[in-house]
């Protein structure tokens, strides 16, 4: 089980998000509503994982991704997004996301990906 | 009318049918059975689509903002906030006051089927226009007075409007459409109507290929929703709740019509059921992006125009 930073700029997605993690056992230590504050929040808590949302105000998913790979090449960073294009889903990867997990979704594929990403 | 006036029109008619059919099919998931899609309407060249919007309705927009530009907005009542809320899961006010303003995890439930709703709707127009369209943040307002929505959501020479309704209340898309949008999409759908779809949904197997094995090997385990589509029909909400056992519904679709297959709640391929040797259904594809697969008969036919004003 880990302790997992939320980052979603909707209240609403950050408890889905936190529920379903909570429901697999995991811990949520924090939550950022954009990508400046996932930064912050990363460097203070330094999760085992990340679940990060792309479009957000102030700084995006994407570019809070390559800030944090570059904080920490070895974090683990699970995308969560409504954007499932294919450009998106493939910049993550590049980025170093280790799954991208598109919305909606089920609570079992958020903990499958989760479960990838931890292994 | 003159032609050009007919393809803007058929332009704006298929904007607002396919981004209607994105909404419907994400509202679906959030609200099964209890959400119907009325007909889009194009709006008149100066008309304003909020001018019989009711003062102090929650207005949720999200912008395309790469690709091509155009706000979306999607209006509701206070009580429409409250039942799209309650289907996505949120439960009702402890102290019983159901009637209060919407609480701010309400609204943010409405930020985020809107960002859904519009991604999906993004997906669906890039595949028609053959770019991938990027979205703004959901912005949230409570609007005062509908009368200076342009004061928000500024001015725009064509606009759309669809009327939903999710569980008996009615909300409103309405689409503030630049003319540049316009033009795309009349000259995809001029292509379209030519048969020149080749490069439409292309350019991603080039793409795929020059990516490493090790960034493929990641994108295979992506999972995509997939459903195939029989058919549909209009029922009235009061019918829909109130169907027999052993009732019979008609679809608008005859028994041997191609099936629609939906990929991610855009239109994909279309094909046919069979039964597999297990007894399971299976969708065998004849048509991908309206090009016929490879060994399809040719005589199957072939897409046809998305459906105005169809209910999911």
């Amino acid at each position: 089980m880990a302790r997992v930073l939320v980052v979603d700029d909707a209240a609403f997605m950050r408890k889905v998000v936190s529920d379903a993690l909570a429901s697999g056992g995991h811990d949520v230590i924090g939550e950022a509503g954009n990508g400046v504050e996932a930064i912050d929040r990363f460097r203070e808590l330094q999760p085992e994982l990340t679940m990060l949302d792309i479009t957000m105000p102030e700084k995006t998913g994407l570019e809070a991704l390559a800030e944090i790979m570059t904080l920490d090449p070895s974090a683990r960073v699970v995308m969560c997004s409504a954007l499932g294009q294919e450009s998106k889903v493939i910049e993550s990867i590049k980025l170093g996301a280790k799954d991208f997990v598109v919305k909606p979704f089920q609570p079992e594929r958020l903990l499958e990906a989760v479960g990838k990403a931890l292994a | 009318m003159s032609a050009t006036d007919m393809s803007q029109r058929e332009a704006l008619l298929r904007l607002g049918a396919s981004t209607a059919e994105a909404v419907a099919q994400v509202l679906e998931m959030f609200a099964p059975e209890a959400v119907d899609r009325g007909e889009v309407m194009v709006m008149q060249e100066g008309a304003s689509p909020f001018a019989d919007v009711t003062a102090g309705s929650v207005a949720a927009s999200v912008s395309y903002v790469d690709g091509v530009t155009g706000a979306n907005v999607f209006v509701l009542t206070a009580t429409g906030v409250r039942k799209l809320a309650r289907a996505m899961g949120i439960p009702a006010p402890t102290d019983g006051d159901d009637a209060a303003e919407p609480s701010e995890l309400e609204l943010s439930a409405i930020g985020e089927a809107s960002n859904q709703m519009m991604a999906a709707a993004a997906s669906a127009i890039g595949v028609v226009i053959g770019q991938e369209i990027e979205i703004s943040p959901p912005d949230i307002q409570v609007l005062r007075n509908p009368a200076g929505a342009s004061d928000i959501y500024g001015t725009s020479p064509h606009a759309t409007t669809t009327t939903f309704m999710i569980a008996g209340e009615a909300c409103r898309l309405i689409q503030l459409v630049p003319a540049a949008f316009v033009v795309r999409m009349a000259r995809a759908l001029d292509e379209l109507n030519d048969g020149a779809m080749a490069g439409v949904t292309g350019g991603t197997g080039h793409d795929s290929e020059a990516q490493s094995t090790a960034l493929e090997e990641a994108l295979v385990d992506i999972k995509l929703r997939v459903w195939a589509e029989l058919g549909r029909t209009h029922l009235p909400l009061a019918r829909a709740l109130g169907l027999p056992l052993g009732s019979v519904v008609e679809l608008n679709q005859e028994a041997d019509a191609p099936v629609d297959l939906f990929v991610n709640g855009v239109r994909f391929a279309q094909g046919r059921l069979i039964v597999t040797d297990d007894g399971e259904w299976a969708f065998q594809c004849d048509a991908v992006g309206g090009r016929p697969a490879p060994d399809a008969d040719p005589a199957s036919p072939s897409p046809s125009p998305e459906p105005e004003g169809a209910v999911s």
